[in-house]
C-alpha cells in the first residue's frame, strides 16, 4: 500500500512540475530570468572551491538536500562551464554595468577567501559582483520580503552566501512557501506549496521523502538557490578516550550515543576525566533552542525519545519507555518509564511533561521543528492567543501522556527525540517569554546522564555520573568541558596540550592542525549542513 | 588644592552620565537588537514570539525610556541583569572582576616597575651596548603583536616544555588561592612584557629630558653624588610623564586586555565586554563602560595630584 501511495504522489508531481522553469525575468530584476541564475550555476567551479578554499574538507554539493537516502538523482550538478553560463547570459540579454552585491555573515578568513573567488569567477563570465559582512540584524536583513510577493524588494541585497543545519529535511524548504520571510527571496509557487504542505503532514516516510526529492529538483531546475558545498563535521576524540563501539552521529543534535558506557584512559589518581568544550560563558542556554549543541545540553538532558545516529527515526524510548502514534499520525501515548529522576532526586512526572509542552510552547525561540509539532496540537492556537488555560489535546493518565494534533507533522516523533521536559517545581513563576532569564540556568537540574557539579562560567563547567540514570551510572568519572562559543578558537590548542578528548568542529583551520596531532583522531561525520547562494529574485 | 578636587569630584557626576548616554545612544543606533543577536541566521524564528520577548525585555519602550530605566537602577546600586541570560550583573561582575584585576593588575605593576627601572637604566646608560639592547628590546615589544608573543610563549613554555598550564584560570582540583597561579604566570607575564616596552621608552625619554635641564646640572655644581642626581632630582621629574601613561593605563583593570584573554582563555571582563557588544546586551556593556569611565576620570584627578606633588614644578587649582 505504501509503494502504491508514493507511486501515485511521485506521478502526480512530476505532471505538475516538470517545465516549470521559465526563460524570462518575471519582473525588472534581471536575477528572476532563470538563465542569469542558471549561468551563476555554471560560473562557479565547485570542486576548485572545494579543494583548494575547504582543504578537500567539504563536499560539492547539487542539490540542497545532503548525499544520502534524500538524495534525488535527477538534479542537474550544472558543472563548471564558463562558456555556457556566457551563453546563457548573452541569452537572457544580461546588462554587463549591472553589478551585483553578495552579502555574507561569517566573519572567517575561510569565507572572505571564498567571496574572492566567486567575485573572480563571475567576473570571468561578465558578472561584476561586490561582496560585504552583514552586521547587527543579520536574520531581518535575509529575511525581509514585501508584503505583496510582485512588489519591490525590501531589501538591498542581490545574492546572499549561508546555510542551512537541518534536524528535519523539511527545514531546508519551509521558507519557499509563498510569503514566508524567508532568506531565498523566492516570491513563491503554487505547485512548490503544495509540495511543501504535503512534505510537512506526510506521516508515510516513503511519501515525504518524494515530496522532498521532488521539491529539491524543482529548486535545482529553476536554479532559486544555489547549492555551494556540504560541509562535514569532524568527531575529534583523543586516543585516551574509548566509546566502546557507541555509534557515531550528527553531534549537532541529540542522538543514541550512550555517553555512559564511554570510558576515558585514568589519569594518575585513578580518575576517568573527559576533557571537552563547549561549557556555558556566562549561563547554561535553556535546550529547546539549540538542541544538542552544547556540552550542558549534552550530557544533562534526557528525551521523551532517543533518536537514530543520524536522525533517520527513533532508536528507542528515552524516558518514555514506550511510544505509540497512530496510523493517522494524529495521536501520540507515551508511556513514561518507571523510577526516573530528575538530578535533585525528585522523581519525573507525567506532570512535568504536560507542564513543560504547554511552558514550551509560550517560550520565544523554541527549535522550528519542535515550535511545528507543538503548535498543531490541538488547542494550541486558543492556549497560545491566552483564550484557554490549558492546551485541550495534553493530558495524561497515571504513566501515560496522550498528545491529540489537529494534523499529523512528518517530524513529530523526531521532535520528541530531541525534547526532554523540565522540572515544574523549578520554573513556579517564571514567565515562559523569559525563560532563558530564569536563575535555574546558573546550575540546571536535569535528567540525563551526567549533571552539573560546578560551573565556573567563561572558565569551565564540570559534569560528574548522575547514579540514578536510568541506563546506569556513567562509566567516566567526570567531564570537564572548557567554556567556549560554537567554532571554539582554543580547541587546537587544548588538544595539543592534552586537555580536549571529544569535540567536534567544521573548522577547516582546525581541522588542518589537528591532523597533524598523534594523541588526536578525527571521523567525519555527513550531516545535513548545506552551504549555499541565495537569490534575491524580487523585483528591485 | 582640597577645593580643586572637590570641585573636580563634582564634575565626575555630569560627565559619567553624559559620556555613559552617548555610548548607550551609539549602540542604540548599531543594526539589531539583544534578541535579533540570540537568533541565528541558520534557522527561523517567529517573529511573533520575538516580538513577546521584547516586550518582556522591555526593548520595545524609547530610548530615552530604556537609558532612564538603567540610570536609575544604577544611581540604586542595581546594574541589572544580562538581556541574553538574565543573569544579575553584580554577580557578574564579582566573578569575572577578580580574573581581570589580578591579570591586568599584575601586568599593571611589574610593567610599571620594570619599565621605569630598565628606561631609567636605558637613559643613564645612553648609546652603550646595554641601551641598544634594550632600545630593539622594547621596539620589538611594542611592535609585536600581543597575540603573537601569546601563542609563541605558549608553544614554547606550555606544550613543549610543559612548565605551566596552556590556558585557563581554575580548575575543580584547585582548593585553594594558590593552586591556580601557575596560570597565571604566562599570561601575566606576557602581558607585563608588552605594557613594560611602552613604559621603558616612555621612561628612557623623559629621564633624558630631565637629565638635561639645568636642575641637572645645579646639582651636580653642588658636588652631589651621581646616584642622588640621578635618582632624586632627574628620577623624580622624569617620572611624571610615566605616571600619566600607567595611570592612563588604568582602565584595563575594568576593561581587560581582550586579546590576552582570548589567547589565554581567562575568564575576564574583556571578553565578557566583547561579547556584550556584539550581542548588544546593553546592561552589560553600560556598566562595564561606566565603570572604566568613572575610572578614567578619578585616575585623571588622581594624576593631576600626584603630578603636583612629585613635580614641585606643577600647581594646581590656581
Amino acid at each position: 500500500m505504501r509503494m502504491y501511495k508514493a507511486a501515485a504522489v511521485a506521478l502526480v508531481l512530476q505532471t505538475t512540475l516538470l517545465g516549470a522553469a521559465y526563460a524570462q525575468a518575471l519582473n525588472g530584476n534581471p536575477l528572476s530570468d532563470v538563465r542569469v541564475r542558471q549561468a551563476i550555476e555554471y560560473a562557479i567551479d565547485k570542486k576548485a572551491i572545494v579543494e583548494n578554499v575547504f582543504g578537500g574538507y567539504a563536499v560539492p554539493a547539487d542539490g540542497l538536500l545532503p548525499n544520502g537516502p534524500f538524495k534525488s538523482d535527477k538534479l542537474n550538478a550544472y558543472p563548471f562551464d564558463p562558456e555556457k553560463a556566457k551563453a546563457l547570459l548573452k541569452e537572457a540579454g544580461w546588462d554587463s554595468s549591472r553589478q551585483l552585491e553578495m552579502v555574507y555573515y561569517y566573519d572567517d578568513q575561510v569565507t572572505a577567501n571564498l567571496m574572492a573567488v566567486l567575485q573572480s569567477e563571475l567576473a570571468d563570465v561578465g558578472i561584476t559582483m561586490n561582496y560585504h559582512l552583514i552586521v547587527g540584524d543579520v536574520a531581518k536583513t535575509l529575511s525581509s520580503i514585501p508584503d505583496d510577493p510582485k512588489g519591490k524588494s525590501v531589501v538591498t541585497w542581490d545574492l546572499a552566501y549561508g546555510a542551512r543545519a537541518a534536524m528535519a529535511m523539511q527545514e531546508y524548504f519551509n521558507d519557499y512557501a509563498t510569503g514566508k520571510a524567508s532568506s531565498d527571496g523566492f516570491p513563491g509557487s503554487p505547485d512548490l506549496d503544495a509540495l511543501i504542505a504535503d512534505s510537512n503532514t506526510a506521516t508515510d516516510p516513503e511519501v515525504a521523502k518524494a515530496d522532498l526529492k521532488k521539491i529539491d529538483e524543482y529548486i535545482n531546475a529553476n536554479a532559486l538557490t544555489i547549492p555551494l558545498y556540504y560541509q562535514q563535521l569532524q568527531s575529534v576524540e583523543s586516543k585516551r578516550l574509548d566509546r566502546h563501539g557507541e555509534p557515531y552521529g550528527n553531534d549537532q543534535f541529540n542522538y543514541d550515543w550512550n555517553v555512559q558506557n564511554w570510558t576515558v584512559t585514568p589519569d594518575s589518581n585513578g580518575k576517568q576525566i573527559l576533557y571537552t568544550n563547549g561549557a556555558p560563558i556566562d549561563y547554561f542556554e535553556q535546550p529547546w533552542v539549540n538542541l544538542g549543541l552544547w556540552a550542558g545540553n549534552k550530557f544533562i538532558w534526557a528525551h521523551m525519545l532517543a533518536a537514530k545516529p543520524f536522525l533517520d527515526g527513533v532508536a528507542e524510548g528515552d524516558l518514555a519507555e514506550k511510544y505509540d502514534l497512530s496510523a493517522d499520525g494524529k495521536t501520540l501515548v507515551f508511556t513514561m518509564r518507571d523510577g526516573i529522576k530528575w538530578h535533585d532526586g525528585n522523581p519525573i512526572t507525567t506532570d512535568d511533561v504536560t507542564w513543560s509542552l504547554e511552558f514550551a510552547m509560550k517560550t520565544p525561540n523554541l527549535h522550528g521543528v519542535l515550535a511545528s509539532v507543538f503548535n498543531s496540537i490541538e488547542g494550541a492556537s486558543d492556549y497560545l492567543a491566552g483564550k484557554a488555560e490549558h492546551v485541550s489535546g495534553i493530558s495524561s493518565d497515571g504513566k501515560t501522556v496522550t498528545i491529540k494534533f489537529t494534523k499529523p507533522n512528518a517530524n513529530t516523533l523526531l521532535a520528541f527525540t530531541q525534547w526532554g521536559p523540565f522540572p515544574k517545581k523549578s520554573f513556579e513563576g517564571v514567565d515562559p517569554a523569559l525563560v532563558q532569564q530564569a536563575p535555574f540556568w546558573q546550575k540546571p537540574i536535569g535528567s540525563g546522564p551526567f549533571m552539573v557539579e560546578e560551573a565556573k562560567f567563561g572558565d569551565f563547567s564540570s559534569f560528574v555520573p548522575f547514579a540514578d540514570y536510568y541506563k546506569g551510572k556513567p562509566k567516566i568519572d567526570q567531564i570537564i568541558a572548557w567554556a567556549s562559543a560554537d567554532g571554539d578558537t582554543n580547541m587546537t590548542k587544548n588538544a595539543a596540550a592534552g586537555r580536549i578528548d571529544f569535540a567536534v568542529t567544521k573548522v577547516v583551520g582546525d581541522i588542518e592542525a589537528l591532523k597533524g596531532m598523534d594523541n588526536m583522531k578525527m571521523t567525519p561525520l555527513d550531516i545535513p549542513y548545506t552551504r549555499m547562494i541565495w537569490i534575491n529574485q524580487y523585483d528591485k | 588644592m582640597l577645593t580643586y578636587i572637590a570641585r573636580r569630584l563634582l564634575i565626575i557626576v555630569p560627565m559619567a552620565v553624559i559620556i555613559s548616554f552617548i555610548i548607550y545612544l551609539a549602540l542604540d543606533l548599531s543594526p539589531g537588537d539583544a534578541v535579533s543577536r540570540m537568533m541565528s541566521p541558520e534557522r527561523s524564528s517567529d517573529p511573533a514570539r520575538l516580538e513577546a520577548l521584547r516586550h518582556a525585555l522591555g526593548l520595545d519602550q524609547p530610548l530615552l525610556v530604556r537609558y532612564w530605566i538603567w540610570l536609575s537602577g544604577v544611581a540604586r546600586g542595581n546594574f541589572g541583569f544580562t538581556l541574553t541570560g538574565g543573569v544579575p550583573i553584580g554577580q557578574i561582575l564579582s566573578e569575572r572582576l577578580p580574573a581581570t584585576l589580578e591579570l591586568s593588575g599584575t601586568a599593571l605593576i611589574l610593567s610599571s616597575i620594570f619599565g621605569s627601572i630598565l628606561g631609567t637604566i636605558s637613559a643613564l646608560k645612553r648609546y652603550s651596548l646595554t641601551d641598544n639592547v634594550l632600545t630593539i628590546a622594547g621596539m620589538i615589544g611594542v611592535s609585536v603583536p600581543e597575540f603573537f608573543f601569546g601563542l609563541v610563549a605558549i608553544v614554547v613554555f606550555a606544550l613543549n616544555l610543559h612548565w605551566l598550564p596552556v590556558g585557563g584560570r581554575l580548575l575543580p582540583s584547585y582548593t585553594n588561592y594558590w593552586d591556580h597561579i601557575p596560570n597565571l604566570i604566562l599570561p601575566a607575564l606576557v602581558l607585563s612584557i608588552m605594557m613594560t616596552a611602552g613604559v621603558m621608552r616612555y621612561a628612557r625619554s623623559s629621564m633624558l629630558d630631565a637629565l638635561s635641564r639645568e636642575f641637572i646640572k645645579t646639582a651636580r655644581s653642588k658636588g652631589l653624588p651621581e646616584w642622588r642626581v640621578n635618582l632624586l632630582h632627574g628620577f623624580r621629574v622624569a617620572l611624571t610623564p610615566v605616571i600619566v601613561l600607567v595611570g592612563f593605563r588604568l582602565p584595563i583593570l575594568i576593561g581587560g586586555s581582550v586579546i590576552i584573554e582570548q589567547v589565554f582563555q581567562w575568564p575576564g571582563l574583556g571578553n565578557l565586554f566583547v561579547t556584550a557588544v556584539r550581542n548588544k546586551d546593553l546592561p552589560v556593556v553600560m556598566t562595564i563602560a561606566l565603570l572604566s569611565v568613572l575610572l578614567v576620570l578619578v585616575v585623571s584627578l588622581i594624576i593631576d595630584v600626584l603630578t603636583a606633588l612629585i613635580d614641585p614644578r606643577v600647581r594646581i587649582g590656581g
